[in-house]
């Protein structure tokens, strides 16, 4: 039997068709679903092609409500396949993890709820904001969430829509390709797309359901390298493979097919393909059968992943293997023999990687398959403990004037955060970075000195960093947005594009302190802090790729947007396997209206007979700082107990799109002398 | 100085420190125009501007001068450096 | 081998040079980088292996070395020009905190430097190392079996510095000059390298005077912090408050013009000669002049060169000043032999005065 989620359905709305079937009729006939676009005017540009979802070509609807409908097909069209009805679902604990970075400034976490609502999903529905990761990411935190016990289904996939504005920035950067584009081949750019893809995923032993395939494993990584290029040599993109298969308890020569990321451009392809051979070698990495389904379906962006994941296992299921559609030939530097005939060809496998990797360097492997891991015992689960924490708001520089904030029970005076991060930072260029980039590198930066931890050789591999955050940074957004008002969609503001995603901070800092462990940037909407740090712990506690993760949150002052942030604020606790004196003892994740289950689960996992001494709740004083007020509690939590005010304290949220309880306890034996 | 020099160099005096002041604005650097030497080289090395600056770089000299640059290695070329960027400006309006 | 060959192959094929003017040094610790950030002039904005440009100035500001910055984890690169390693750890020693953990050496006595430019260096490099070089970025460098390769340069044109152990450095001097004379490349001097430094306006530490003159004047201010204070930095800034009064120009010539040879105008001198050499491509001499303030600008025909003898009129030109095939090849379409160089456009484009 093996402990692997069991993928038991799937999904789709994209290019080739709305439905899974249509996907794979499609996929099967070698059929190519971009086409000129219809929904906005591309005469001023120099390409003009792109791949919308089929029956949407001229929807001009709002990117959210248009995200919401391809969410929603896509849902359904999964729940069918895994047979799931709505009676099921109720009767089981069910999670949403949704890939989704949509403008940078939209309400993700809105989008979050809404799917949950309307398709009764009661557990927590966490989204992952990492451009073209996302979904990939989304599908790894739900075998978590299963491999956990946190959830019994989790619904793992992502949404996409092409925006004017997105194909604008895309094309200022000069990486579209003027027609289809062909992955690996002559042509060298990439074509834009969009749609929704979804996995039901699920543990074993719960219904009678067929397991199509098991999610074997999953593995996170940062180049920490630049805004848009990616590593020259797939440093990155190889630790994150390394990391999957690694998960999976497979070795390279077992994987039979490999779903590239590649879309197209010089840049990643080459990358990708350093990494393909630094993996496997030279000749199982020429061998190998490999291809890129971007030449079917445009490059998705959040939904990217999952849908590739979709499309893999659409052939896999037919013994097939995808092909490169539009290929025609290699190109120097590229992989010599990628599949790429018509259609699809005959191939048996039983193991599957996919890789995907997005601007600012985040990228994200992904194992799947047939194949059962050979009994044997789970690797033990590893005790988690808080190192250091930092903090910053308008009135606290650090954790003690943060305890201040909370005895005074007011409201601090002085509204603005002053911090001089190049006098930090005398050797790190901050030309350039936002504001959300700043408050984020200043407080990981900070824990991470204060820990004595210089990121250097081995250690920046294997230390990660988990961010809370809910948009891109307001100054960013702005920028962009003025850009397109003033002179126009052809030339936008190329450097506040490549800043407009909610993990735009994430990768700033990742770059500035050189962290390229696994990384990520989720979002509940408020309480996203607290969900960092959970997924750190659990990070930390059942994988063996990092022996830190800095968990922490950033909100940015947003003037004049409803349910923005009132004011700057950012925290940081750097989570590790070293003891310190505050362990992690117990965490509960849970849908937004349950916060007594995950109090419950987290009571449970510490497995005390007593409820903790202290509960430790966001500070009054500080309004509207959705993501990081509950990283500020935990922080407040391990202060109180190193101050020896208790000996175990919790922190429970109850947030936008789910709840979060964490425990910790002091570790310190107390002397009765 | 003839008047013929006189007012050449002071042309350029002129388009110099509108281009420093796009470049220092382009690559939010923190310094004086007069800090960015006429013939240090913009990429690469130099100011250090990557692929993603000289986006910028393009749009601000076509809407600032009316400089049109496509993606050739020639129109590189023109913007290698302040001096170059000012030669361009100045031959396109001799031109004009 | 004449300089014109030497030239041709840096310029339109490939050329293998020793570096024995380079000094290799290392430095070593938790703490290498604020160790080399004390005695540096410029912003040490520079990741794992990369490479840096900057300066080592004296207290009054006048260049002393010009330096790449190569980091490496726990230690540092430091390719040197200008100064020895003894002048460099006396530097060291003198501005460095003496409790930081940073330890010097010197890796002259066990290695050497060798170097490979041209339009197809990369086309060599990627038989003698691995096809992946093209895709290493410029100021980047990396490990293999036998070394260090450093991709930096001095011409204009792909270079690439190999740091060899010293017991491979013939052996693989061997296999590199057979694979540069099969791409009808040449061995070529320092003499030519210089030149073709000259002519893409590359600084020279070890050409020219610079008494007297500051970055501010020799167009280095790229490589100097307006930020941190380093040796020198309180004449940078007095100059600055002060104003510069000569900058550095680049200019052609028809006829011989030399080192110190003053530079008039119509009406008064405007400056002197800096350095100049005989160029194959401009056919003339370029070279650089300290001009004043007030006309240190190209494009400029009124000037002219004058000594007891002869009166050469100079023409004031922008840098760098040559269209180098460099930026003509794509290593992803075309090797040397697959090239097509009928068609490339003349590597200058201006005309003498």
């Amino acid at each position: 039997m093996s402990d692997a989620p069991r993928i038991t359905g799937w999904g789709a709305a994209s290019a080739l068709g709305v439905g899974r079937e249509r996907l794979q009729g499609a996929l099967l006939s070698g059929a190519i679903g971009i086409a000129p676009i219809l929904r906005f005017d591309t005469s001023s540009f120099t390409t003009h092609v792109g791949a919308m979802v089929a029956g949407y070509e001229s929807d001009g609807r709002d990117p959210t409500v248009l995200c919401h409908e391809f969410g929603s097909l896509a849902l359904r069209d999964a729940l069918a396949h895994a047979r799931l009805d709505s009676e099921s679902l109720g009767s089981l604990r069910v999670a949403l993890t949704l890939g989704a970075s949509l403008f940078g400034d939209q309400n993700t976490e809105n989008l979050a709820r809404s799917l949950a609502k309307e398709l009764s999903i009661e557990g927590p529905a966490i989204t992952v904001s990492t451009a073209c990761t996302s979904s990939t990411q989304a599908i790894g935190f739900g075998a978590d969430l299963i491999r956990g016990g946190f959830a019994d289904v989790v619904l793992a996939g992502g949404v996409d829509v092409l925006t004017p504005a997105l194909f604008a920035g895309f094309h200022a950067l000069g990486v579209l390709s003027e027609g289809p584009c062909t992955p690996f081949g002559q042509q060298v750019g990439t074509t834009l797309g969009e749609g929704a893809g979804f996995l039901v995923i699920e543990r074993g032993g719960l219904r009678d359901a067929t397991t199509r395939a098991l999610l074997r494993g999953y593995g996170l990584s940062g180049d920490a390298y630049h805004e848009t290029s990616p590593e020259p040599r797939g440093r990155g993109v190889a630790a994150a493979i390394r990391s999957a298969l690694d998960d999976a308890g497979v070795s390279e020569t077992e994987i039979g097919y490999l779903n590239a990321h590649g879309t197209g451009t010089i840049a990643n392809d080459t990358a990708e393909w350093c990494a393909i051979r630094s993996v496997f070698g030279s000749e199982l990495g020429c061998s190998i059968p490999l291809s890129s389904t971007k030449g079917h379906l445009g490059h998705a962006q959040s939904a990217a992943g999952v849908l590739e994941v979709i499309s893999t296992l659409e052939c896999m299921g037919a013994g097939l293997a995808p092909t490169t559609a539009g290929f025609e030939g290699p190109r120097p530097g590229g992989p010599p023999r990628p599949v790429s005939a018509k259609k699809p060809e005959p191939l048996a496998y039983e193991l599957a990687l996919s890789t995907n990797s997005a601007f600012g360097g985040n990228n994200c492997a992904l194992v799947f398959g047939n194949a059962a891991r050979a009994p044997m015992d789970a690797d033990k689960s590893r005790p988690v403990f808080v190192n250091t924490t930092a903090a910053l708001c308008a009135g606290a520089s650090n954790v003690e004037e943060l305890a201040s904030i909370y005895e005074s029970k007011s409201a601090p005076s002085d509204r603005e955060i002053r911090i001089d991060l190049a006098a930090e930072l005398p050797r790190v260029d901050l030309r350039g970075i936002d504001r959300a980039s700043e408050l984020l590198t200043a407080v990981t930066f900070r824990a991470l000195a204060e820990a004595g931890l210089q990121l250097k050789g081995e250690a920046r591999e294997r230390t990660g960093l988990m961010v809370g955050a809910l948009r891109a940074s307001p100054d960013s957004v702005g920028r962009f947005r003025s850009s397109i008002v003033e002179r126009g969609l052809t030339k936008p503001d190329a450097t506040a594009f490549a800043q407009l995603l909610p993990s735009a901070a994430q990768s700033a800092c990742a770059k500035a302190l050189n962290i390229r462990g696994p990384q990520s940037t989720i979002n509940i909407g408020e309480g996203s802090g607290l969900l960092a740090c959970a997924i750190s712990a659990w990070m930390l506690a059942q994988r063996r790729d990092s022996d830190r993760i800095v968990a922490a949150a950033v909100d940015v002052r947003t003037e004049g947007v409803a349910g923005g942030a009132l004011g700057d604020a950012a925290c940081a606790l750097v989570l590790g396997t070293a003891p310190t004196s505050v362990e992690v003892v117990g965490i509960g994740v849970a849908g937004p209206d349950h916060l007594d289950e995950a109090i419950a689960q987290a009571q449970r996992r510490w497995g005390s007979a007593k409820p903790p001494e202290l509960f430790v709740d966001r500070p009054k004083p500080l309004e509207g700082m959705p993501a990081t007020s509950s990283s500020f509690a935990l922080a407040h939590a391990v202060h109180s107990l190193r101050q020896g005010r208790a000996r175990s304290a919790m922190v429970a949220s109850k947030g936008t799109t789910a709840s979060v309880a964490i425990i910790l306890a002091s570790t310190e034996v107390i002397d009765d002398n | 100085m003839t008047t013929d020099l006189s007012d050449y160099v002071a042309s350029r005096e002129a388009i110099l420190d509108h281009v420093r002041r796009i470049l220092r604005d382009t690559m939010k650097l923190k310094i004086e125009p007069q800090a960015i030497d006429p013939d240090a080289p913009l990429f690469g090395t130099g100011l250090g501007m990557d692929s993603v600056d000289a986006v910028e770089l393009v749009i601000q000299l076509d809407t600032v001068f009316g400089l049109q640059l496509s993606g050739s290695p020639e129109a590189f070329l023109k913007i290698r450096s302040v001096n170059t960027i000012v030669d361009a400006i100045m031959e396109m309006t001799d031109e004009s | 081998m004449s300089r014109e060959d030497e030239y041709r192959a840096i310029r339109h094929s490939v050329a293998l040079s020793r570096m024995d003017h380079v000094g290799l040094l290392r430095l070593v610790g938790d703490e290498v980088m604020e160790a080399v950030d004390a005695v540096c002039s410029g912003d040490l904005w520079v990741r794992d292996s990369r490479m840096l440009q900057t300066l080592i100035l004296d207290d009054r500001g006048q260049p002393l070395a010009d330096v790449y910055v190569c980091p490496d984890n726990d230690a540092c690169f430091l390719l040197v020009e200008g100064i020895t390693s003894e002048e460099l750890s006396a530097r060291l020693a003198r501005h460095v905190d003496p409790d930081l953990d940073a330890e010097l050496e010197d890796l002259r006595p066990d290695h050497e430097l060798l170097s490979v430019h041209g339009p197809y260096a990369w086309d060599v490099l990627s038989r003698w190392l691995t096809p992946d070089i093209i895709g290493l970025p410029y100021l980047s460098f990396y490990r293999f079996d036998r070394g260090i390769c450093f991709r930096a340069g001095k011409t204009g044109e792909y270079g690439y510095d190999l740091m060899l152990r010293s017991e491979d450095a013939e052996e693989v001097r061997g296999e590199l000059l057979e694979l540069v004379t099969s791409l009808d490349g040449a061995e070529v001097s320092l003499e030519t390298l210089d030149l073709c430094a000259l002519e893409n306006g590359f600084f020279s530490v070890r050409h020219g005077s610079v008494e007297g003159l500051t970055p501010i004047e020799l167009q280095l201010q790229w490589r100097v912090s307006t930020r941190k204070r380093f040796p020198g930095v309180a004449a940078i800034e007095e100059r600055r408050a002060r104003g510069i009064g000569r900058r550095l120009t680049h200019f052609v010539a028809r006829d011989e013009v030399k080192s110190g040879d003053v530079l008039r105008g119509p009406e008064a001198p405007v400056g002197e000669v800096m350095t100049a050499a005989f160029s194959p491509s401009v056919g003339g001499v370029v070279g650089t002049a300290l001009l004043d303030i007030s006309v240190a600008h190209p494009g400029i025909d009124e000037f002219f060169a004058s000594d007891r003898d002869s009166v050469s009129p100079i023409r004031t030109v922008s840098s760098p000043m040559l269209l180098n095939r460099s930026l003509l090849v794509d290593p992803r379409r075309q090797t040397y032999a697959t090239r097509d160089g009928e068609t490339d456009p003349p590597l200058w484009q201006g005309s003498l005065p």
